[in-house]
C-alpha cells in the first residue's frame, strides 16, 4: 500500500472514529426502544402473540396497547435493522465504535427489559413447568404422559393446545433440573425459568467473550452479535427457552477445548459436557463427532461414554426406560411441519400444498450428505467448531419443524468460527426467517 | 523425515501411518488452490438464492391469501347485509390452490355457528374490495360444514350437487 493510500485510509478511519460511536449509540437506542415496545405492548393484555400467562408483568400493563401483528413486525424489522447496522458499523470502522462497557450496557438493558416483561411468543415454558409439576407434585412420569394428565393443575390452563397430550421431548437432565421449580407454584416457577434463561444467556456470553479473545476475534463484536440479536432476545430470552441452557453447555464444551492448557483430561471433560448438553436438548450432540475427529484421541470418546453411562443410569433411575429413549421423541417431532420452515416454503414455491413424506426423507438424506462432507473436512484439518456450526445451521434449514429459537443454535459458534462464511450464512437465514413473518404487515386481516 | 504436508502420520510409526496419504488426518488444512472453497461457496450462494426466492414467494403467497380473505369477508357482508366479524373461511374445500373459497356465517346475530348459517362460494378477481358470489347453501344451527348437513343449495353449488338430494 502506498503512503498516500495509507494516509487516506487513516483519514477515513479518523473520520469514522468521530461519528461511529454516535451512530452506534443511536442504533443501540433503537434496538432498546423496539424491544421495549414489544415488551410493554405485550404486557398490556390480550394478544395473539402473547401466550396466556399469570400476570407477572401487570405493573407494565397500563403503559401500552395490546400487542398487534403490525406493531410487533415493525418493531422486529426496526430491531433487525438496528442490529444489522450495528454489526456493519463494527465491521466497517475496525475501531471500537462500541466500547466494552457500551456493549455490556446494551446487552444488559435488553436482557432486563425482557426479564421484566411477559412471556413472549411461545407457550413452551409452561410445558417445562407442567412436566416438572407432573413429576414432583403428581408423581407422574413426564416421559409417559402429556400435561393433559394433570388437567386439574393450575399450569394446565397455560400449556399450548398442541402440546397438551404430548410427553416431554426434552432430555432427562433438563427435566431433573426443572424439578426444583415445581413446588414454587406456576408464577414462582415461571420466574425461576425466566431467571434460568437469563443466567444461561449471561454464561454463554461470558464464554463467547473468552473464546473470541483466544481465537483473535473482537470479543465486543462477538457478544453483540449474539447478545443483541433480536431473535435471541425476543424469541429466545422472551420465551425463556431451554435452548439457552443447551447453548451454555455447548459453549462450556467449546471453551474447555480452547481455553487453558490442552490435554486429555480437558478433552474428556469437553466431550462429557457435550453429552450433558444433549441430555438437556439432544441437538447439541452433533458437536461430538467433530470434536472426536479433530482430536483423534481416546480421551473425548472415553469422556463421552462415561457421561452417557452416568446420564443413562440417572435417567433410567428417575424415569425408567422411556427417559433414555430420546430418539423416539426426536423422531416424533421430526414429523411435524411448521409454516415457517424453509422446506414448507420451497414446497409452496414448486406448487405443492406442503411437505410430503418423501420430502422428509430427501431432507434427511441431504442433511446426512452435509454432515459426512463436514466430517471428512474436519478429519482433514477443518475447524471442528465451524463444522459443528454448519451442522446446526443445516439442521435448522432442513428441519420441517422450524421455530425461531432453532436458528439461534449455530450463532455462538458462528461468532468464534474461523470460517467467516458461517456467520454470514447464519445471519442470512435469520433475516429470511424475519422477512417471512411480514405478510400480515402487507395485507392485515381484520 | 521429509518436509511433506502437515499430516499427523507422516511415517509408519504414526497412528494413522497405515492409511494412504490422501486419507490421513491433518492438524490443519492445506492452503490449496481454493477450488474446494469456490465450490462450497457457489453451492452456499445457490442455496441462499433458493431460500430467498422461496421466502419472497411465500410472503407474496401469504399476502395474496390475506387479500383474498379480506375480500371474501367483505363479499359475505355485502351479500348478506350483516356486518358480522365471526365468519369462517374455508380455503381447502374447493381445492387448496383453486383460489375458490367458502365463507360461512350466521344468518341472525348469535355466537359463531349457534344460528342457521349461510355459506357462500366465492371466487374471481378482487374488484373494489369484493369478489363474486357463485352460489352457496345453508347449514342448521350448531353444525359443521359437512355435505349431509347442507340444504337449500343455490347457484353453482346446486349445479355441482353439493347438497344431498
Amino acid at each position: 500500500m502506498s503512503v498516500a493510500a495509507q494516509s487516506e485510509l487513516g483519514l477515513t478511519r479518523a473520520r469514522s472514529a468521530r461519528w461511529a460511536p454516535a451512530l452506534a449509540s443511536l442504533l443501540a437506542l433503537l434496538l432498546i426502544a423496539a424491544t421495549a415496545e414489544i415488551v410493554i405492548d405485550g404486557a398490556a393484555g390480550h394478544s395473539a402473540l402473547i401466550p396466556k400467562s399469570p400476570a407477572i408483568a401487570g405493573w407494565l400493563a397500563g403503559l401500552g396497547e395490546p400487542l398487534g401483528y403490525r406493531v410487533f413486525l415493525i418493531a422486529m424489522l426496526l430491531a433487525a435493522g438496528a442490529y444489522g447496522g450495528l454489526l456493519a458499523l463494527l465491521r466497517r470502522t475496525g475501531a471500537p465504535a462500541v466500547s466494552k462497557h457500551g456493549a455490556i450496557a446494551l446487552i444488559g438493558a435488553l436482557h432486563l427489559i425482557v426479564f421484566a416483561g411477559p412471556v413472549l411468543l411461545s407457550t413452551d415454558v409452561f410445558s417445562y413447568i407442567a412436566y416438572a409439576r407432573m413429576g414432583v407434585e403428581h408423581g407422574l412420569n413426564p416421559y409417559l404422559h402429556g400435561p393433559a394428565s394433570i388437567s386439574h393443575d393450575p399450569v394446565f390452563y397455560y400449556v399450548g393446545h398442541v402440546w397438551r397430550h404430548v410427553a416431554t421431548a426434552y432430555g432427562p437432565l433438563y427435566t431433573l433440573l426443572s424439578y426444583p421449580f415445581a413446588p414454587l407454584g406456576v408464577e414462582g416457577a415461571l420466574w425461576g425459568m425466566k431467571l434460568l434463561a437469563q443466567l444461561a444467556s449471561v454464561g454463554t456470553l461470558v464464554l463467547i467473550w473468552r473464546c473470541a479473545r483466544v481465537r483473535g476475534f473482537d470479543p465486543v463484536a462477538a457478544i453483540l452479535a449474539v447478545g443483541a440479536n433480536p431473535l435471541y432476545i425476543v424469541y429466545g430470552l422472551g420465551g425463556a427457552h431451554n435452548d439457552l441452557l443447551m447453548m451454555l453447555l455447548m459453549m462450556v464444551a467449546v471453551s474447555l477445548t480452547l481455553i487453558g492448557t490442552p490435554g486429555a483430561r480437558r478433552e474428556a471433560e469437553a466431550a462429557a459436557v457435550v453429552v450433558a448438553g444433549a441430555l438437556v436438548k439432544a441437538t447439541v450432540a452433533v458437536l461430538l463427532p467433530f470434536m472426536i475427529l479433530s482430536r483423534r484421541r481416546l480421551a473425548p470418546i472415553v469422556g463421552a461414554l462415561a457421561a452417557v453411562l452416568l446420564g443413562g443410569l440417572i435417567a433410567y433411575a428417575a424415569f425408567g426406560v422411556h427417559g433414555v429413549d430420546i430418539v423416539a421423541a426426536l423422531n416424533r417431532d421430526a414429523a411435524f411441519v411448521s409454516t415457517d420452515s424453509f422446506a414448507n416454503e420451497i414446497a409452496h414455491l414448486f406448487g405443492k400444498p406442503g411437505v410430503f413424506p418423501v420430502d422428509h426423507d430427501l431432507l434427511k438424506a441431504g442433511l446426512v450428505l452435509i454432515v459426512l462432507h463436514l466430517m471428512w473436512r474436519t478429519w482433514r484439518g477443518y475447524d471442528w467448531i465451524s463444522a459443528s456450526g454448519w451442522t446446526l445451521l443445516a439442521i435448522s434449514v432442513t428441519s420441517t419443524w422450524l421455530l425461531a429459537w432453532y436458528i439461534l443454535w449455530p450463532l455462538p459458534l458462528a461468532v468464534i468460527s474461523r470460517d467467516r462464511r458461517l456467520i454470514a450464512a447464519t445471519l442470512f437465514v435469520q433475516a429470511m426467517f424475519v422477512l417471512h413473518q411480514i405478510a400480515p404487515l402487507l395485507a392485515p386481516v381484520q | 523425515m521429509s518436509a511433506g504436508p502437515p499430516t499427523s502420520a507422516a511415517g509408519a510409526r504414526e497412528p494413522w501411518g497405515w492409511l494412504p496419504q490422501r486419507l490421513r488426518p491433518r492438524e490443519a488444512e492445506l492452503p490449496g488452490s481454493g477450488r474446494q472453497w469456490l465450490i462450497e461457496t457457489t453451492l452456499l450462494v445457490l442455496v441462499g438464492v433458493l431460500l430467498a426466492v422461496a421466502t419472497f414467494n411465500d410472503v407474496a403467497r401469504q399476502t395474496g391469501v390475506n387479500e383474498r380473505l379480506i375480500a371474501d369477508i367483505a363479499t359475505w357482508r355485502a351479500y348478506t347485509g350483516h356486518p358480522y366479524h365471526d365468519l369462517g373461511v374455508d380455503q381447502e374445500l374447493l381445492g387448496a390452490n383453486s383460489r375458490h373459497e367458502v365463507v360461512c356465517g350466521n344468518t341472525v346475530p348469535g355466537a359463531p355457528k349457534a344460528k342457521t348459517q349461510i355459506c357462500l362460494l366465492v371466487w374471481g378477481p378482487v374488484v373494489a374490495g369484493r369478489r363474486t358470489v357463485h352460489g352457496g347453501w345453508y347449514l342448521p344451527p350448531r353444525s359443521e360444514d359437512a355435505r349431509s348437513e347442507r340444504y337449500g343449495c343455490f347457484g353453482s353449488a346446486r349445479a355441482a350437487g353439493m347438497c344431498p338430494p
